[in-house]
């Protein structure tokens, strides 16, 4: 291990958490630096709405270590932590107006009518509600309770903000939108976020970082390019993005066999006929005529997505593979399939992050 | 629209049998003679007789205090109690406490107020208006928490974690959170206490003891040498002020409604 030279602001160290025998979570570590957009990524009971009320204080691990700031905060209730958070449904208080709301962690902290006015007015400017301070909670619109809970978050001035999955009650648009404002919010304030959400699309649009959790562990974590280019496992490859994932073995370094064949690659580190996961995005799939493909099929299946025809082909060892098209094709026409040697991604059964990365360092070194 | 007259014509049935008792005994308070057959004419005569009536009154006060004082007590303790069996932490617990509850709201008056008197008796209490208190604010307890209890059961608990993560202790959470959100349910608690105080018959009887009494005691005594009119024009009086506190509860709980509905401000 490298010495660490910054200390990270939020810290797991092997926390797990069990309702009697149901365990939601399984020894995670994980680490959170400052001023960065984190992702927890994982389909619903996951595990990754506990890491968060873990963080805030809500619930207490049953086993290993949360430290924020260096310092063990397993029993700090949540009244005590730097770090607040927007709720699912908002939690907006309907006995206070917008102001109110807003006004409510500054003024349990005695701060002075004069400050409490300053700071709930540039909070309200900054998810741009200036104009809506004396409407009750009831009066204003869902994207607008969104904006007010998150003023009333900040108005903490928190060192980091937690978003339990905040956007998934706004219809597509406003949702859209309020990504990208999230995201420049968090570039402006400079503050870590962590976002909690079940939706890939979301978490690849915004975060510098993500965490890919599933059935209580974190299954990978890295930058969004990294863990779509290059997922650990069938659950990570499946659950970001499409991908079509066949049976192969690896012949030797950068040479993999699937559907009969052998294809050149950039994948290294593995035991000789090492058996594997090969993964190849649709959109990395181009349809050619039969002789120019490295790969034959049969067209199957054709339907039109508006931007795109996502075509299924079968190749001759009977492997389905999904493509992403910009024109159509006759279904039952012979076709080939082009990609290129970096389009190939090879997974190993049961690989852990750790050896993974080792893995990726010690041949991609070399070059 | 057949069936819609015939319920109509049901609902006027049910409601004149109602009250026609009730007008028939206010419109005698106006008679100028004796008793309540035989108008003789219009007379304000037992109003006067009433407000001359130094004890009446002094019972009516008495009867007013015993009402108010129970019910804020009643109010203050059986909020708490619905919030201690709300916070209990095991199904169980609240089960059996709820049902400790409702045994109370069944159980016949006959046998509370016995059990009063044995258990006042009992300690050496003397009976009077202390006794009377007591056991107005034991049998006000249980409504109000059966009031209050569904205000807090719907009131989601990310409201009291967004205030706890927002830095707010136990008893500004308390405060600035939970009883505002169920300040319509202690209303209403506190008006039903009120109205049970004041129309309780059976338990206080047994606890009133001799010289202190209430309005209803008050009337059934007198009642059983003849009803004189001085108790219809009380009787009178007291529709109207029953009739006023329901308004006031009507139109306390529609504007705690209306707060709490969105989309209604705008179609306003």
């Amino acid at each position: 291990m490298t010495e660490e030279t910054v200390q990270p602001l939020i810290e797991f160290k092997n926390v797990s958490l069990d309702y009697g025998e149901t365990k939601v979570l399984k020894k995670v570590d994980l680490e959170i630096e400052e001023g960065k957009f984190y992702t927890l990524l994982g389909p619903s009971g996951s595990g990754k709405s506990t890491i968060l009320s873990l963080i805030s204080g809500r619930l207490q691990p049953t086993g290993g270590d949360i430290l924020i700031e260096g310092k063990n905060v397993n029993s700090l209730p949540s009244n005590q932590r730097k770090v607040n958070t927007v709720f699912q449904n908002y939690a907006l208080f309907p006995n206070m107006n917008v102001y109110d709301n807003v006004a409510f962690g500054p003024s349990i902290k005695g701060f002075s009518k004069k400050k409490i006015d300053q700071l709930v007015k540039s909070m309200l400017k900054l998810v741009k509600l200036d104009d809506f301070s004396d409407r009750e909670i009831s009066e204003i619109s869902g994207g607008q309770q969104q904006r007010v809970a998150i003023a009333r978050a900040l108005a903490n001035q928190p060192k980091v903000l937690l978003l339990d999955e905040p956007l998934s009650a706004l219809d597509y648009k406003l949702r859209k939108e309020m990504q990208s404002e999230l995201r420049e919010l968090q570039q402006r304030l400079g503050i870590t976020f962590i976002f909690v959400t079940h939706d890939q699309e979301e978490a690849l649009a915004m975060s510098d970082w993500i965490f890919v959790i599933n059935d209580g562990k974190v299954e990978q974590s890295g930058s969004p390019v990294d863990i779509y280019d290059e997922p650990i496992n069938h659950f990570v490859a499946n659950f970001i993005g499409e991908a079509n994932i066949v049976p192969g073995v690896m012949k030797e370094d950068y040479l993999v066999s699937f559907a009969g064949k052998d294809f050149k690659n950039v994948d290294a580190g593995m035991r000789t006929n090492e058996r594997v996961e090969v993964v190849i995005r649709p959109e990395d799939l181009d349809i050619v005529v039969p002789s120019r493909g490295k790969l034959q099929v049969t067209i199957e299946d054709q339907s039109f997505r508006g931007d795109s025809y996502e075509i299924t082909a079968i190749d001759d060892a009977g492997n389905e593979w999904a493509v992403q098209a910009t024109n159509p094709a006759k279904i039952g026409q012979r076709r080939g399939l082009k990609f290129d040697p970096e389009d190939i991604h090879i997974m190993r059964l049961n690989e852990s992050e750790e050896d993974f990365d080792a893995r990726l360092e010690s041949y991609e070194g070399e070059d | 629209m057949k069936k819609n007259k015939i319920g109509n014509l049901y609902l006027w049935l049910v409601f004149i049998v109602l009250y026609v008792p009730i007008f028939y005994l206010i419109t005698y308070s106006f008679n100028s003679g004796k008793y309540m057959h035989g108008w003789k004419g219009f007379s304000l005569i037992h109003y006067c007789q009433l407000w001359a009536d130094t004890r009446m009154i002094e019972i009516v006060v008495d009867t007013l205090i015993i009402a108010f004082l129970s019910s804020v007590l009643a109010t203050i303790i059986g909020t708490f109690g619905a919030l201690w069996i709300n916070f209990a932490k095991s199904q169980l617990t609240k089960n059996i406490l709820l049902n400790f509850n409702s045994i109370l709201l069944v159980s016949p008056d006959v046998i509370i107020g016995a059990s009063f008197l044995i258990f006042f008796t009992a300690i050496g209490l003397s009976l009077g208006f202390l006794s009377v208190l007591l056991s107005h604010i034991a049998f006000s307890i249980p409504i109000v928490v059966l009031m209050v209890l569904p205000r807090l059961q719907e009131m989601p608990v990310t409201l009291t974690e967004a205030a706890e993560d927002l830095g707010a202790n136990f008893w500004q959470v308390l405060n600035k959170v939970t009883l505002p959100y169920i300040s319509s349910g202690i209303m209403a608690g506190f008006f039903m206490a009120l109205t049970y105080s004041l129309d309780d018959f059976a338990v206080t009887f047994f606890v009133t003891g001799n010289g202190f009494s209430t309005l209803s005691v008050e009337i059934y005594s007198r009642a059983r040498q003849g009803i004189s009119l001085e108790i219809n024009a009380l009787s009178a009086i007291m529709f109207i002020v029953s009739l006023i506190l329901v308004f006031i509860y009507y139109f306390i709980s529609r504007n705690g409604n209306r707060k709490r509905t969105p989309g209604l401000e705008a179609t306003k």
